[in-house]
């Protein structure tokens, strides 16, 4: 049986704020400002799905040039040294941590998936039967990011059932 | 002293072999718990502290904790949940199977830091 769950936007805030004071802008010089344009563009994203006591995914989403950044900053060089394995494998961890606090969030009995990182833009990829149910838009540093969570169609019938 | 750092992502690995270093450990990494316990299997002398992910390919934390607690040799490690897995059944399980400590991810330096000195593991003069 599935549960209605309650992560809005300002939880997931909370945890991108967390993100960013512990990894990408620990000095506080470099917030994500908010844009709230669910529509930005994006270049490269990675995922984590869930399912068992809710069914959806969580799905971070950016410019090629802010996933460099953000690999530059979890591994402590320079943007021009970032390798495409240094930036997928940090696209996969951010989407791993705050995939992991969103399911915390959520009934017991959730399961949290290893990530999957796809360097082409969000809308390349299809969540078949999940609608987006809230989401983070901003810039970093000039640079589009987003976080977004999305609930399996399915899952919502179940509920209305 | 050494320190093993056991997670999936290089990026994690290398956040947490900074911080270990900055408490004069020699950290060795592995990326899943099988490949740690193959590494643990070649050392003549077993790492004091182990810093593991929960969700890992091949061989999960909380089973590399099992492996762990049930081998004599690894019996002095300290063994430290490093993950996202912040749920309270998740921590108990961890706890229960033999882990030590349990810091979720995202975490800043200096609370892994306050752990590990709760632990007994920072020298007298490094500053969280």
């Amino acid at each position: 049986m599935s549960v209605e769950v309650e992560v809005n936007e300002n939880d997931l805030a909370e945890m991108v704020e967390q993100v960013w004071s512990s990894y990408l802008d620990p000095e506080g010089l470099n917030p994500l400002i908010p844009t709230y344009d669910q529509n930005q563009p994006s270049e490269v994203h990675s995922s984590v799905s869930i399912t068992g006591s809710w069914t959806g995914h969580v799905v971070y989403a950016s410019s090629t040039l802010a996933a460099n950044r953000a690999a530059a900053a979890f591994l402590a060089m320079e943007v021009d040294e970032v390798s495409v394995d240094d930036m997928s494998d940090v696209l996969g961890e951010l989407a791993n941590i705050i995939g992991g606090n969103v399911k915390a969030m959520l009934p017991p009995g959730a399961l949290l998936s290893l990530p999957q990182v796809v360097l082409a833009p969000e809308n390349t990829t299809i969540y078949p039967t999940a609608v987006r149910i809230s989401g983070v838009y901003g810039i970093w540093d000039g640079e589009p990011v987003s976080i977004s969570m999305w609930h399996s169609r399915s899952d919502n019938k179940e509920v209305d059932e | 002293m050494r320190a093993m750092v056991i997670d999936d992502s290089r990026a994690m690995r290398m956040i947490l072999k900074r911080i270990v270093e900055k408490l004069n450990f020699e950290a060795v990494e592995a990326g899943d718990g099988r490949e740690a316990l193959d590494r643990l299997e070649e050392m003549s002398e077993v790492p004091e502290l182990a810093l593991i992910d929960w969700n890992m390919p091949n061989m999960n934390g909380l089973e590399f904790v099992t492996h762990v607690r049930a081998d004599p040799r690894l019996r002095e490690m300290t063994l430290v949940m490093v993950t996202t897995e912040s749920e309270q059944s998740q921590i108990v399980r961890a706890l229960a199977a033999g882990a030590h400590e349990y810091v979720i991810k995202p975490f800043t330096e200096g609370a892994m830091i306050e752990k590990l000195a709760l632990l007994g593991l920072v020298p007298t003069g490094v500053n969280s």
